[in-house]
């Protein structure tokens, strides 16, 4: 588990999602990364019920990432997180007085894994309700625990291959009482995929009837 | 007897065998040469093409002349014989049973391929010793009178001692950690952690290091029986890398007698790797080469190159 680094790719003028996302593949492959399988990161949304007053209720998020097959992750925006095992959603279900599933939010980003050297790359496409809202990029260096640490390393390989949409270091490392320099994890992974998610899903919501 | 009167009719053959191979390789010269030159001048198109074509003919008719006369004169040579008997060996030869038993001629082909396996040996073993790779302080060949006195030191030295001058040298670096373990005898291995970037695992013979093996942070030292892993290489190529530079490095530092700078200096080497993935190459300013970060650590000024970079 090294650090991770999750951006979003604009689409490409007059080019639709696939075919900017074979684009980016075409690029990885031209550096000399090698194809290692798929990968599926996916957020469920359910709302805290029982709330009283005026305030909105929590979101619950429960994540999955195909990198960590056998856990699942539980998060409040901006709040703590559970790291917990598969049967966690099975718990969720028996929760249903508490918890109500908001049916037709689920979002999921889906593509193929990349290799190089000591990289991993993860081009997906994010889809929600089965329309593609956009592409996620994720680039994981694996050797590295520190963020502070290899920062510039990754930026340098991320600008080989996104070119000018090279995203700056992720909020949720800065925002640790430690700063950049504790170890990264899963958490952190996690919580980057929901804010992406989020934003594409109020980015739609305008002009939701635009297919 | 009968062997001079058989090498004799061979001979002759031989030589004009020889010299047909000779005539066949100047015909075919010949040939590749016309092409080379190619059309020679003439007036009409059509005289310069028939002409070429004519010599083409011509130099080719010549080849396969020769080749028949070859093929003529080695019918006449005949087999090789293998009869070159090594006095009692040549015994073997009279088996008539040469093809499921070839024992003389695997004998012959044995003989010669030890001859030039010792030759070789021979070779390298001058080329080898030019440049003395003796670690130790121990003389080998020191005649017998000698011997007890230069006895050392450096090669048997009790393990407190040697715990001694290891805990020194770890309470001399702050951000690296150094844990000793003894699992197999006397010789010790050290854990080092260098910050949040490094393990790596030395493995010692009294104070000179043996070998040395670098992983990840994140990377498991433990096997499954719960002792030091010593074998596994790093999963990371970064690591893998860093464990060729370390294996260079302790062959670098060498002090037959005094093996205790020899490991401060082993030791120095290794923690400037603390900036491992925040220093960009010296030379080419760059962070990344082929997707390594600048992997070499110059012995003297232990500035940070690549490792295609290094000077």
């Amino acid at each position: 588990m090294g650090v991770t680094c999750v951006c979003q790719v604009p689409v490409a003028e007059g080019k639709s999602v696939q075919q900017t996302v074979d684009m980016l593949h075409k690029k990885l492959e031209q550096l000399g990364s090698v194809k290692h399988g798929s990968f599926c990161v996916d957020c469920e949304t359910y709302h805290a019920t029982g709330n009283v007053g005026g305030q909105p209720s929590k979101l619950l998020y429960v994540m999955h990432n195909s990198e960590t097959p056998l856990s699942c992750m539980a998060l409040f925006e901006g709040g703590p997180c559970l790291v917990a095992d598969a049967n966690f959603d099975v718990l969720m279900s028996k929760l249903k007085s508490h918890f109500q599933n908001a049916k037709g939010h689920k979002v999921e980003s889906r593509g193929s894994r990349y290799r190089y050297c000591d990289f991993l790359i993860k081009v997906g496409t994010v889809t929600m309700s089965s329309s593609a809202r956009g592409i996620s990029v994720e680039v994981e260096y694996c050797p590295c625990v520190v963020p502070g640490d290899c920062w510039n390393l990754m930026k340098e390989f991320m600008q080989s291959f996104l070119g000018t949409s090279v995203p700056e270091l992720p909020s949720v490392f800065a925002a640790k009482p430690e700063g950049l320099f504790a170890a990264a994890d899963c958490v952190d992974t996690m919580t980057q995929y929901l804010e992406l998610f989020n934003k594409l899903r109020k980015l739609q919501i305008p002009g939701s009837n635009v297919r | 007897m009968a062997d001079v009167v058989n090498v004799g009719v061979n001979l002759d053959a031989f030589s004009h065998a020889i010299s047909g191979i000779q005539a066949l390789r100047s015909s075919v010269t010949r040939v590749f040469e016309s092409l080379k030159d190619g059309m020679k001048n003439r007036e009409t198109l059509e005289g310069r093409e028939k002409e070429f074509l004519a010599e083409f003919q011509d130099n080719l008719q010549a080849v396969n002349r020769d080749l028949n006369e070859l093929e003529r004169l080695s019918g006449l040579v005949g087999r090789p014989s293998e009869s070159h008997p090594l006095h009692n060996s040549g015994l073997l030869s009279l088996d008539p049973v040469q093809d499921k038993t070839p024992l003389y001629s695997q004998l012959l082909q044995a003989y010669k391929w030890s001859n030039k396996l010792q030759y070789h040996a021979g070779l390298a073993s001058s080329l080898l010793n030019q440049q003395s790779l003796k670690r130790s302080a121990n003389q080998i060949g020191a005649s017998a009178k000698r011997r007890p006195k230069v006895q050392p030191s450096t090669l048997v030295l009790p393990p407190q001692y040697v715990d001694d001058i290891i805990s020194r040298i770890g309470r001399m670096f702050p951000d690296m950690s150094i844990e000793l373990f003894r699992p197999n005898g006397t010789s010790a291995v050290l854990l080092v952690t260098l910050g949040k970037v490094l393990k790596a695992i030395v493995v010692m013979r009294s104070l000179f290091i043996d070998r040395t093996v670098v992983r990840g942070y994140n990377e498991n030292v433990y096997s499954e029986d719960g002792k030091l892993d010593i074998w596994t290489k790093s999963q990371y190529q970064v690591f893998q890398k860093v464990t060729d530079h370390a294996t260079t490095a302790l062959l670098h530092y060498q002090l037959p007698q005094m093996p205790d700078v020899v490991v401060r200096s082993f030791m120095t080497w290794l923690r400037s790797y603390s900036k491992l993935f925040q220093a960009s190459c010296q030379r080419c300013g760059h962070f990344l080469q082929d997707g390594l970060p600048p992997t070499w650590r110059d012995f003297r000024t232990l500035e940070a190159f690549h490792d295609t970079c290094r000077m």
